[in-house]
């Protein structure tokens, strides 16, 4: 096994890691002052709803402490939303409330009791930038919680499956569904146990399914057959994302989009800088799809 | 149609600039040293020794009378400042044959009386190359030839001595010849505590030795062998470290004393941090009056600019702004070396694809550390993740607002270094109690850094993170802390140009992360069909 022969069989796989994904796609196709427009998702919210673009609806955003009282007010007797930060990355912030118990009193997804005196510290933290990476302050978007399309969810009851296109130049490339274990805390976080589901991008078929490097077929909690699903409204789903990277002057995007039972495809966020991770799952590496799409 | 291609035109682009960041250091490095014509050696800085003769003296009944040997400039050791602080007692210097006497005399003094005399010495390594065709003179000057005679520690007439240079071979030929079997013979005998071993005879019946026994037997050795030789005292310096005793051996060739050590087997050679204090077999203390005395040779070293590129009409000659400016000399080294650690950390992170916390933290924290020590750089970082997590523990059930947490961290964190001060200098701890003196502002924003990746990613990839910032500060500490680089950056700033170079290129490398390799093992094809 020679370096040189270990390079040649990495250049014919086609793999991007982090160094050359920032060099040939990031950077030459998205300048950084228009990162904001992906990583503030209110801002992109507000973008790609501007161009047309199917998105969740507004309950109450929030920018100072001032407005809580009126975001408060706003939830006391309503429940089925969701409060997300703006800035917020990886799920990180990110609350989902149930049922409303009574006013000023929740049940969240998970099952446990929310009071407003909670509710009303998690906001502040959101606007105090506590989600934020970096960033000292931050928005509080409040939205109404998705349903998504059976198919979805049967594969994971109380989380939400994201369904990942990556786009280059405008056209999609590559896609996978994140969906959410036990061992994943509900988190459709691949590295803290999620399940990855490739999808083949002509039919919108499940072709592998990956949960930290092993195949899978089925679900292992909900035992839900994974390989050979067909996801609903695929035409819908990739016509979504194009519309998004059409929208956005961005041209390397992930964009994550949720199927919900009513309103159909609907875009959640775009990624700027989306994960290598989908190659993995993909059992694929990026440059080999570039190729294909060329 | 989709290009993952660069544009062609920003590659040229990269590639002039490539070649420019590299062509003018190495034009004004050649331009300094070939038609300048100044060697390396005489630009390159040199290093200080600062050496504190420290000597506790306990009171005695008498008057005091203290004794002792300074060293000498030579042709290898500059002593370029010196200045005594003796509180009661008068101090009068004397030579004494090829030494320097120091004595400290005065009336009754009280315990705990402590003398202190500095030096600073620069000094290089000798290395002689002595012609092998050399033979063994007839006669001596007079003041060479008394080395040849017997001591009191030093028989040279023994039938033993006779005996073993006859069997070496050593009784005659060439001097060069002689030398190397005697120097091979002392050097042979296996290591042994001193007191014993420290006597010629017992050492040649014995076969082992202490390391004065071996300077005192070569000696002998060359006399019988009608070489003039003696026995030299000096100390062995070494940064953060107090001096340490050593004694080797000078034999008279050529018409110069040449330097020999059958300890650690140098011949004709003394490294640049051998200090040589006095000649002969001489106690180096002597006292009378006092109650006892506890020396110490406390020493430090620092990069001074050699006189030649001191007075080098460069415009970039930043040693002369420094010293213009009153600026220490070590904070130049420091600026100077950082972009070399951050070189350092951008490797780690895109060539390795180690996680650390923050991008330039692991460089600042090693540069902090060269006044400390790694080690305490290390230990002040770990305290402060202590820290991050106890408080974190403590206030999380107080559900505080995000940004007063972090105040509170903070003040956690200055108490928490402080008191490590405090209770390490009560114990006697004193490199510990430098703990504060690390700049709290890099510490501050670790704990931040830490507390951030705690709270979004889980004490898991904190942890990862933690380790990968212990080992790239390591990493950094290494580099930045080489005395040969820092003495490259300080005479060639231009060289920093080089680092760039390599910035600009690791800024446009495509190459998989090594960490990467393993992460994507599954897509990598086994086999490639021919």
């Amino acid at each position: 096994m020679s370096w040189r022969g270990l390079q040649w069989r990495l250049s014919l796989s086609g793999i991007f890691g982090m160094n050359r994904r920032n060099v040939e796609l990031v950077y030459d196709r998205n300048p950084r002052h228009l990162y904001r427009l992906a990583d503030d998702k209110l801002l992109a919210k507000e973008v790609l709803a501007a161009a047309g673009v199917p998105v969740p609806a507004d309950i109450a955003t929030a920018e100072g402490l001032y407005e809580l009282p009126d975001v408060l007010e706003a939830l006391d007797t309503r429940g089925e939303f969701v409060v997300k930060p703006s800035l917020g990355g990886g799920g990180n912030g990110i609350l989902v409330v149930g049922e409303n118990l009574a006013p000023g009193l929740w049940r969240k997804a998970g099952g446990s009791e929310l009071t407003e005196d909670q509710l009303r510290t998690h906001l502040a933290n959101i606007l105090f930038g506590a989600y934020a990476r970096g960033a000292l302050k931050d928005r509080v978007m409040v939205e109404p919680r998705i349903h998504p399309d059976p198919v979805f969810a049967r594969l994971w009851q109380d989380g939400l499956c994201d369904l990942r296109v990556i786009t280059v130049d405008r056209e999609p490339v590559m896609a996978m569904v994140r969906v959410p274990t036990a061992q994943s805390d509900g988190k459709a976080n691949l590295h803290q146990g999620g399940i990855g589901l490739a999808v083949e991008l002509e039919t919108g078929r499940v072709h592998r399914a990956v949960c930290q490097r092993r195949s899978l077929t089925h679900h292992p909690d909900s035992g839900v057959p994974l390989v050979g699903l067909q996801l609903p409204l695929w035409e819908d789903i990739l016509h979504t994302a194009v519309e998004a990277a059409h929208a956005v002057p961005l041209g390397f995007l992930g964009v994550d989009v949720v199927v919900d039972v009513h309103d159909g495809p609907l875009v959640l966020e775009i990624n700027a800088r989306p994960g290598l991770e989908i190659q993995n799952v993909n059992q694929r590496g990026l440059g080999l799809a570039l190729e294909e799409v060329a | 149609m989709i290009s993952t291609e660069r544009p062609p035109r920003r590659g040229l682009r990269h590639g002039w600039l490539l070649l420019a960041l590299c062509l003018i250091p190495l034009l004004s490095v050649l331009h300094k040293t070939v038609i300048r014509g100044d060697s390396l050696s005489d630009l390159l800085p040199r290093t200080r020794w600062d050496l504190v003769y420290e000597l506790e003296l306990d009171g005695g009944g008498g008057p005091a009378s203290l004794a002792t040997f300074l060293p000498v400039g030579d042709r290898r050791q500059e002593i370029v400042l010196e200045d005594d602080s003796s509180p009661g007692l008068r101090l009068t210097t004397s030579e004494e044959g090829p030494n320097r006497r120091a004595r400290w005399t005065g009336g009754r003094v009280p315990d705990d009386t402590v003398v202190r005399h500095r030096l600073s010495v620069l000094s290089s390594a000798l290395e002689v190359q002595l012609s092998p065709g050399l033979r063994v003179p007839d006669a001596y000057p007079q003041d060479v030839a008394v080395y040849l005679r017997p001591e009191p520690a030093l028989p040279v007439d023994a039938s033993e001595l006779q005996a073993v240079l006859t069997e070496l071979g050593a009784d005659e030929g060439l001097l060069v010849s002689r030398l190397e079997a005697i120097h091979g013979y002392t050097r042979g005998l296996s290591a042994a505590p001193g007191g014993e071993w420290d006597d010629v005879l017992t050492v040649l019946r014995g076969g082992q030795s202490s390391a004065r026994g071996r300077s005192r037997l070569f000696v002998s050795l060359a006399r019988a062998s009608g070489l003039p030789a003696r026995v030299v005292e000096g100390l062995v310096l070494r940064r953060g470290e107090d001096g340490a005793r050593h004694c080797w051996a000078e034999v008279w060739v050529g018409g110069n004393w040449v330097p020999f050590c059958p300890t650690h087997g140098l011949f004709a050679a003394q490294p640049s941090n051998w200090l040589t204090v006095a000649r002969g077999d001489v106690p180096l203390f002597e006292h009378s009056g006092v109650g006892g005395y506890a020396p110490r040779f406390v020493v430090d070293s620092e990069l001074v600019t050699s006189p030649r590129a001191l007075a080098g009409a460069s415009p970039l000659n930043l040693w002369a702004l420094f010293q213009r400016l009153g600026l220490p000399f070590s904070l130049l080294r420091t600026l100077l070396i950082l972009p070399v650690g951050a070189l350092v950390v951008v490797l780690f992170r895109n060539v390795v694809g180690m996680p650390t916390f923050g991008t330039f933290l692991p460089a600042l924290i090693a540069g902090a550390a060269s006044a400390t020590g790694a080690l305490w750089g290390l230990v002040g970082l770990l305290l402060v993740v202590v820290m991050v997590v106890a408080v974190r523990w403590a206030v999380q059930h107080l559900r505080l607002l995000h940004s007063p947490t972090l105040a509170i961290l903070l003040a956690a964190v200055t108490t928490a270094l402080l008191l490590t001060s405090l209770t390490a200098d009560r114990v006697g701890l004193h490199a510990l109690s430098y703990v504060a003196m690390f700049p709290i502002a890099v510490l501050a924003i670790t704990a931040e850094r830490f507390y951030m990746a705690l709270e979004e990613r889980g004490l898991r990839d904190a942890g990862r993170e933690l380790a990968g910032t212990m080992v790239v500060i390591l990493a950094c500490y290494l580099v930045m802390n080489s005395l040969a680089l820092q003495a490259l950056m300080l005479e060639f700033p231009e060289l920093l140009l080089l680092v760039l170079a390599a910035d600009v290129y690791l800024g446009r490398w495509v190459g998989m992360r090594l960490s990467e390799y393993l992460r994507f093992r599954q897509l990598i094809p086994q086999e490639v069909a021919a």
